[in-house]
């Protein structure tokens, strides 16, 4: 296990990332971004005159803001560091050297989504000292924070898990970028139109929850189950959170999990399927597909491989 | 170290590689030369473990490529056609990464990149990036790449291709002196006579099928039993036809109005015979030459050029 995943593919990576330019310009824009959309916000209630000093909801729906773009913004950075990364390797005529190597697809595979991940992490611990603003205001709990950023890493991870499949699915890097960006898309947009699609034909309460279950699979009903209950805004999302929330119906009682949760069991399969799947596509005469074709060999291979060492 | 039997590789119905079957001693230089699209990558593809035979056996010091690849990566130095560089990696970085791929631990590291980028002539381009190196400096330090495991058997593709006729002798000369350490190289090229000097054995492989294959005295040798003499004459053609076919019982013919070719597989004294015979007759004789038997001429005569 630890050669799978403390490997020289994952320093490479580090090394090459932060020594290129577009690296700190991503990081400076991602946090500028976040900045200016907390400032705009601010200025606009402050212009309104709703406030005369700090409301009540300020910190909160600062939060919501922020939170909801931070997702986004990953949802929109994740494809464009992870779809690139196999056919990457194609196209620059590296990829044969590598499998060459001692590294197993696995390791090839999990040491690039790590690599991705890890930027994805920098740019969410360097958005934090953003976040601390909404302390000035409080109404948020430390722990809604954290599930936030649990929220949001699985969000990444997801994404980063779809930007490789279709990475090593496609041969080109423009391909697996248009085809990851449209299932992103599919997942914050489709998932809503397809939950609001099935509960206009189906009737009564039991099968508008099986369809509210179909949205736990969009990140931002998941993102915003975890948002402070009395937060305006939140009543948004009502109709996709199946009565979780005090709003609409309340089938509450019967789901033994909230939908972060179930949002978070559904990207654990997801990403341990789609990471078989890619790992199965890269190899090129690897255990799976001599298992295949020979289960005997495989087996006396693993038996010769302590010896091995 | 190699044995090869039988492997075939297809791509639907396209036939890559055809029953090949041969095997490379310990220590040799084995030539890989065919036409494009023979099937040589594919085949040098399948020995590096990149592709999955469709039938057939490969053997590298007894160990099966199909099904023990990683022992195979550990025993086997690949080098494609074409460079494969990170081209945001300094040189040393570059030797670092793929010695860690091949799990060699850090302390060992630093002493096989020195030793490599001395063989290689790189030492003083250590911090530079790959990126800024010329075509001939990015092979070599491909070919040092190969070498970081200490591999026993080199694979190299066309490693001479696009080079400039310095770098290829500067290739040609590492490459022997990896002989001398007693590596047992794959090379294929299509610069056939830089094989002739370089190799101890070739296989000539065509349509994905090895048309001949043995040392390369043999192969010469084979390919002079079907030698000929070039004769050219300014006149009396018929008068020197009937002399060879008749007087001498040979069989010449006749390729042009001053040019006739005759099969021959004699020695020296046999040709003087048939000078004299031709001199003493008033035969008006350009030119009276034995065929040369370089790499090509084997390559023409053994090949058809069929191209799958």
């Amino acid at each position: 296990m630890k050669s799978l995943v403390l490997n020289p593919i994952l320093a490479k990576e580090f090394r090459s990332r932060m020594r290129n330019w577009k690296s700190p310009l991503m990081i400076s824009l991602y946090l500028g971004l976040l900045g200016l959309i907390t400032l705009a916000y601010y200025w606009m209630q402050q212009k309104r005159g709703f406030y005369s000093g700090f409301g009540p909801d300020v910190g909160p729906q600062i939060f919501i803001i922020l939170s909801v773009f931070q997702l986004l913004l990953l949802s929109f950075v994740t494809p464009a560091l992870t779809a690139g990364v196999i056919n990457g390797e194609r196209e620059r005529q590296t990829f044969d050297l590598l499998l060459c190597t001692r590294l197993s697809s696995a390791s090839i595979v999990l040491n690039k989504l790590l690599a991705s991940i890890s930027y994805i992490l920098l740019l969410v611990i360097a958005s934090l000292p953003v976040f601390a603003i909404v302390y000035f205001f409080g109404g948020v709990l430390l722990s809604d924070m954290g599930r936030v950023i649990l929220v949001s890493m699985a969000t990444a991870i997801t994404f980063g898990v779809i930007g490789i499949f279709c990475s090593t699915l496609f041969k080109r890097t423009q391909v697996s970028m248009v085809v990851s960006y449209v299932v992103v898309l599919l997942f914050l947009v489709g998932t809503m139109a397809v939950t609001v699609f099935l509960q206009g034909i189906q009737t009564g309460p039991y099968p508008r929850v099986t369809a509210m279950y179909f949205s736990y699979a969009n990140p931002l009903v998941a993102l915003f189950s975890i948002f402070p209950n009395q937060a305006a805004g939140v009543g948004i999302m009502s109709s996709f959170l199946g009565g979780y929330r005090t709003y609409g119906y309340n089938a509450a009682v019967s789901q033994a999990l909230s939908p972060w949760q179930y949002n978070f069991i559904f990207d654990g399969v997801l990403i341990i399927v789609l990471l078989l799947l890619t790992v199965f596509l890269l190899d090129p005469v690897g255990r799976f597909k001599r298992l295949r074709k020979n289960p005997a060999v495989v087996e006396t291979e693993a038996e010769s491989a302590p010896a091995e060492g | 170290m190699l044995q090869v039997e039988e492997l075939s590789k297809s791509y639907g119905k396209f036939l890559a590689v055809d029953r090949l079957s041969f095997s490379v001693e310990d220590g040799a230089i084995f030539g890989f030369v065919g036409p494009n699209g023979a099937g040589k990558t594919t085949t040098m593809k399948i020995l590096g473990t990149l592709l999955r035979p469709s039938s057939g056996k490969a053997w590298i010091a007894g160990e099966d490529v199909s099904q023990n690849p990683r022992r195979i990566r550990q025993l086997v130095g690949y080098m494609p056609d074409f460079f494969g560089v990170y081209d945001d990696l300094k040189v040393d970085e570059y030797l670092d990464f793929y010695s860690a791929s091949y799990r060699i631990p850090a302390r060992q590291r630093e002493k096989i990149i020195s030793d490599l980028l001395e063989l290689m002539d790189l030492e003083h381009k250590r911090e530079a990036y790959v990126d800024s190196l010329s075509r001939g400096m990015k092979q070599r330090l491909c070919l040092a790449r190969c070498l970081v495991h200490d591999p026993a058997l080199l694979i190299l593709d066309e490693p001479a291709s696009g080079l400039d006729p310095r770098a290829r002798v500067e290739v040609r000369e590492i490459l022997k002196e990896l002989k001398n350490m007693g590596k047992t190289i794959i090379i294929s090229s299509h610069i056939l006579s830089e094989l002739t000097e370089l190799c101890t054995h070739l296989g000539i492989i065509e349509a994905g099928k090895m048309v001949a294959c043995g040392s390369v005295d043999e192969i010469v040798h084979r390919s002079q039993s079907a030698q000929s003499i070039e004769i050219r004459v300014l006149g009396q053609m018929d008068e020197a036809l009937f002399i060879i076919n008749n007087n001498l019982g040979l069989s010449a013919i006749k390729l042009d109005e001053q040019m006739l070719e005759l099969p021959f597989n004699g020695n020296e004294e046999e040709m003087n015979r048939i000078l004299t015979h031709l001199v003493q007759a008033g035969i008006p004789l350009v030119s009276f030459a034995q065929s040369q038997s370089n790499l090509e001429n084997i390559f023409m005569q053994l090949t058809k050029g069929v191209v799958q």
